[in-house]
């Protein structure tokens, strides 16, 4: 896979999750099965990746930001 | 000499009272007796210890604790005269609750009345989302309760993104910057996935703000999940009750907000694998359905090959019945010719037998012929056409 579009993990692990559901059917269009466990394996691959290379980030709330609803 | 009126002073002399006891510098510390709610409005108690007594009051919102008599307190706020009965009473401002027992009961006292109200309703905890992105944090920047938080934090997972708000978590100032916390945050609830409030251990005391209604209040109303993890496992606070999750520690906390990464990763993996398995069964398939096919195929033409052994056996059978019924029939025929043979005229004839017609009839009786009558007389090779000369009767 390519593309370096920023994952959201949440949204590409539920995606995956969908995708292990949908071959537990029982009729399965080869053609489809193959595309789907293509995406499947490159969300898991990605989903990885996201975990070994990215932080996380912590940043104070500013007082003039706080200030804000101290109306 | 100074002449005053009544009221005018005792306007002096509430002046001078204020004056004379700074509220940030003074406190007094007693027991509750006769305490007492007028109106719904009105709060009256007296303040005293072995030799003494003072009235207290204060209105209901300014009651930020539940009191009941035999509490010991510290009451801060100012004297005052009251002109209209002259009658001297403490205008209470603040009230601190003062002992372990005081803040024990007063927790009780609170709890109940929190739980009466709903506020600990399970049906109401919402779920944490399973990967959350933002998280909004309440506690001191400089307490260990937040570097425990963050170090577990990134331990277990990646790619958070952590607002803090640096509060005070004890002392007088601690529940209303808190509570500013929330009303920030909730006013952003929409960039939240989970809000977390935490600060470590300390005894009931330093607590305090944990217990308080207003905090209660304020995560009741928080449009953000919210996790608490205050104190040791051991310590029960309001503040616990109230959360969506309870946490036993700053680090639990932590372990409650974000998956362990390396379960996750072994989810992935088994995952992945699983799909490989799948796929390769699903590429079977087709493979199967094929050699099932020839199975049937096969199965077929033995079908019929069996098939078609079972009829020529039975028309085997059935040639052989024929076959025996002809030898029956035929046997039969034998026997009958064999009686037709015996009386077959032709065969007595053959033995020298004759037979006599008359006009083409057998003769049987010498009386049905006329003497000089005409007669045939059958042999067996040939016959003989005569006249009867005469006949014996």
């Amino acid at each position: 896979m390519t593309s370096k579009k920023p994952v959201d993990f949440a949204k590409d692990f539920a995606e995956l999750e969908k995708i292990v559901a949908w071959f537990e059917k029982d009729d399965v269009d080869l053609e489809e099965a193959f595309k789907k466990f293509e995406t499947g394996l490159e969300l898991a691959a990605g989903l990885k990746e996201y975990l070994q290379t990215v932080e996380n980030r912590v940043t104070e709330i500013k007082k003039k930001f706080k200030g804000l609803v101290e109306e | 000499m100074h002449i005053f009126s009544v009221s005018q002073f005792i306007e002096f002399l509430n002046d001078a009272l204020v004056t004379l006891t700074p509220r940030d510098q003074i406190a007094i510390e007693g027991e509750v007796s006769g305490f007492n709610i007028a109106q719904e409005q009105w709060v009256r108690f007296d303040l005293k210890d072995e030799s003494g007594l003072i009235n207290c009051f204060l209105t209901v919102w300014q009651l930020k604790q539940p009191l009941e008599d035999g509490m010991k307190i510290r009451v801060r706020g100012y004297p005052k005269v009251y002109p209209k009965y002259g009658k001297f009473s403490f205008v209470v401002q603040e009230i601190e609750l003062a002992g372990e027992g005081s803040l024990k009961r007063a927790f009780e006292l609170l709890k109940k009345k929190l739980a009466a109200e709903g506020l600990f309703a399970p049906e109401r905890k919402r779920i944490l989302p399973r990967f959350p992105k933002r998280v909004a944090l309440i506690t001191s920047a400089e307490a260990a309760a937040y570097t425990d938080f963050i170090r577990i934090l990134n331990n277990r997972w990646a790619g958070v993104e952590v607002n803090l708000y640096h509060t005070a978590v004890q002392g007088a100032s601690a529940v209303g910057e808190i509570v500013k916390a929330f009303a920030y945050f909730n006013e952003h609830a929409e960039a939240y996935d989970v809000l977390v409030l935490v600060r470590g251990g300390g005894s009931m005391e330093d607590l305090q703000a944990f217990n308080s209604e207003e905090i209660a209040r304020a995560i009741y109303g928080c449009r953000i999940p919210v996790v608490v993890g205050v104190g040791h496992e051991r310590d029960e606070t309001l503040a616990d009750y109230v959360a969506d999750v309870r946490a036993s520690t700053p680090s639990n906390a932590a372990e409650r907000v974000v998956p362990s990464r390396e379960e996750i990763f072994g989810t992935l993996n088994f995952t992945a694998e699983h799909l490989c398995e799948r796929m390769l069964g699903r590429a079977r398939e087709p493979l199967r359905a094929i050699e099932h096919a020839v199975y049937q195929f096969d199965h077929f033409w033995r079908e019929v090959g069996y098939k078609m052994n079972d009829t020529i056996r039975e028309l085997r059978g059935a040639t052989e019945k024929i076959a025996q019924k002809i030898v029956v029939r035929r046997a039969a025929l034998n026997e009958r010719a064999r009686v037709l043979q015996n009386v077959d005229p032709q065969r007595v004839l053959g033995r020298g037998y004759s037979v006599v017609y008359v006009a083409g009839r057998v003769l049987k009786d010498a009386a049905q012929v006329d003497t000089g009558g005409q007669i045939r007389v059958q042999l067996n090779n040939g016959a003989l056409l005569g006249k009867v000369i005469s006949k014996e009767l």
